[in-house]
């Protein structure tokens, strides 16, 4: 009976981690743990920051797809000497024709991929799709603004709260021990092969996972913020020299959109590897802070 | 709307911003979210005043970073015969008026305008829509007509009315500004263009040239000048014609 009892035990208990039910005194089975894994800053940015990147990504792309064209230097126009281009021609037909172009080499994205932009109201396209007539580009641009204010603000206090609290040496800085070749090859293979973290490895997080975080926090983010910025007509009055750093307003505009581009790859990872590394299980972790260990030897 | 940007907006905005927070907003209410815009429309506003606080000019080029085909935006040329009369006598029959809360309305020729003192800048135009071109811009400082009209202390705005109309809904175009920004040095009232008198693709005989905000505030082809002390009662009251139709955001110094 006793053993049968332990099993029944066993199993209740994960299950109920796994809906959230037991708090930290609740990881009495000699199966799992719980951590008290993010403290609410942790978590409050988190989300602010899920929500700004959204809704800077989507607005973005829409903006971006008002002038599909990169340039270097000061100023840009028409597509003309442009080093990305999406080129569209309205035909006398349904479909337009699109082609993107990168440096010398030329794609046709007719149907596909582009952007119709020279054909007056009703005739602009989001990517693929036809824009609603009652799409307000303006009010796309509003939008825009209103999402980095979040994300400026949220990603100052994280900044400060992570020097403050000393989360940032105690849970994002590689140890000497995580930047050893072998561990770091050890990681890539364990991630090749879409293997989740077990036991007392599950409890911090893996060197590639604290490269990209500090990638993302202390590079791109600020990076999206600072470029943005350097468009800013006050700013060229206020502080010239931020547009003068990225080498000009065109290049500056490039920068924004190209570190865009890295932030959208990252958060297209970021979501997949939840759901590597258990989705009830992070998804809990980053809502109550709790996160279940998964024990040694586990099959 | 008083005022694009009011306290009242802030405050509304952030109690916007706590109702979304409660999870008390109806799904079909989607004022809090306008506030939501309101309240990131303030925050720009109030922190870019604090950055202009010294009064800084934006970057002037020189004549050999000039755009050599500088883009023609929005209307190429106003509709109808009273503008095609205007061009055809080169504009001496034009006249900008000056009105609204100022103590001396003014009715002023072009001849006029370009015998008051001038400011001529090298600068960069930024479209909303992501192109940047650099010209030559020639004219008389706002702050110097608005002077000679004399404000009156009630006076917040000041509203371009322009003589071109937008196909879309065919309302005549128009911009706002408020003094702040109306006062700046750079702020000018431009007949000329690169050494040229402004063609018309670019506005002429008059057009706008506010360097501290983006393309669309820039006003072609003005004709009146009106100084006011709210919006609310132009157009559909949110400062401009872009603004009206689009919902674009007013203070533009983005």
């Amino acid at each position: 009976m006793g053993d049968a009892f332990r099993e029944t035990y066993a199993r209740c208990t994960r299950a109920e981690l796994h809906l959230g039910l037991l708090g930290a005194q609740g990881s009495a089975t000699p199966m799992n743990r719980i951590d008290y894994r993010h403290p609410l800053p942790v978590r409050l940015w988190h989300w602010a920051s899920a929500t700004a990147v959204a809704g800077l990504l989507l607005t973005g792309l829409l903006i971006f797809d008002i002038h599909p064209h990169l340039y270097w230097g000061e100023t840009g126009l028409e597509g003309e000497g442009a080093f990305v281009s999406f080129s569209g021609r309205h035909l006398e037909r349904q479909v337009p024709s699109t082609e993107l172009r990168i440096g010398a080499s030329r794609w046709n994205t007719t149907g596909k991929l582009g952007s119709v932009i020279d054909d007056g109201f009703g005739g602009q396209y989001l990517l693929v799709a036809q824009a609603p007539e009652d799409w307000q580009f303006g009010a796309t641009r509003g939008w825009h603004f209103a999402c980095a204010w979040l994300l400026a603000l949220s990603l100052t206090s994280y900044a400060v709260y992570l020097l403050v609290s000393h989360r940032l040496h105690r849970t994002l800085l590689p140890t000497r021990n995580d930047l050893r070749l072998k561990g770091i090859a050890h990681e890539l293979w364990q991630h090749v092969r879409l293997r989740r973290q077990r036991g007392e490895a599950a409890r911090h997080y893996n060197v590639l996972q604290k490269i990209a975080y500090l990638v993302v926090i202390f590079i791109l983010l600020p990076g999206m913020v600072s470029s943005g910025l350097a468009m800013s007509n006050t700013m060229s009055a206020a502080w010239p020299g931020l547009s003068a750093l990225f080498g000009g307003h065109q290049s500056a505009r490039s920068v924004h959109f190209i570190t865009a581009l890295l932030l959208a790859a990252f958060v297209i990872v970021h979501v997949f590897q939840v759901f590597v590394a258990g989705f009830t299980n992070l998804m809990r972790s980053m809502i109550t802070g709790r996160f279940a260990v998964d024990s040694d030897g586990e099959p | 709307m008083s005022e694009p940007i009011s306290r009242r907006a802030v405050l509304s905005g952030l109690a916007g911003a706590g109702a979304l927070l409660a999870g008390c907003s109806r799904v079909d209410d989607k004022i809090p979210f306008r506030q939501l815009l309101g309240l990131s429309d303030a925050f720009t506003l109030h922190a870019q005043r604090v950055l202009l606080a010294g009064r800084p000019l934006v970057r002037e080029y020189s004549l050999a970073q000039v755009t050599r085909k500088f883009p023609v935006n929005g209307t190429l040329m106003p509709p109808g015969d009273a503008y095609r009369r205007l061009l055809d006598g080169h504009f001496r029959d034009w006249q900008l008026k000056v009105h609204g809360l100022v103590s001396r309305p003014l009715s002023l020729s072009l001849a006029q305008l370009q015998d008051m003192p001038s400011r001529s800048q090298i600068t960069m135009h930024n479209c909303d829509e992501g192109w940047s071109a650099i010209a030559q811009w020639t004219g008389v400082p706002l702050g110097h007509v608005l002077s000679l009209a004399g404000l009156l202390p009630q006076s917040r705005f000041v509203v371009f009315h322009c003589l071109d109309k937008i196909s879309m809904d065919g309302n005549y175009y128009y911009e706002s500004l408020d003094l702040l920004d109306a006062m700046h040095p750079q702020t000018l009232l431009a007949y000329g263009m690169n050494g040229q008198p402004l063609p018309v693709g670019h506005g002429a005989p008059l057009r706008l040239r506010i360097e501290l905000q983006i393309g669309y505030k820039n006003a072609k082809f003005v004709d009146r000048i009106e100084v006011v002390d709210r919006l609310d009662s132009i157009g559909k009251g949110r400062g401009g014609w872009w603004e009206d139709f689009d919902r674009a955001v007013w203070y533009a110094g983005q």
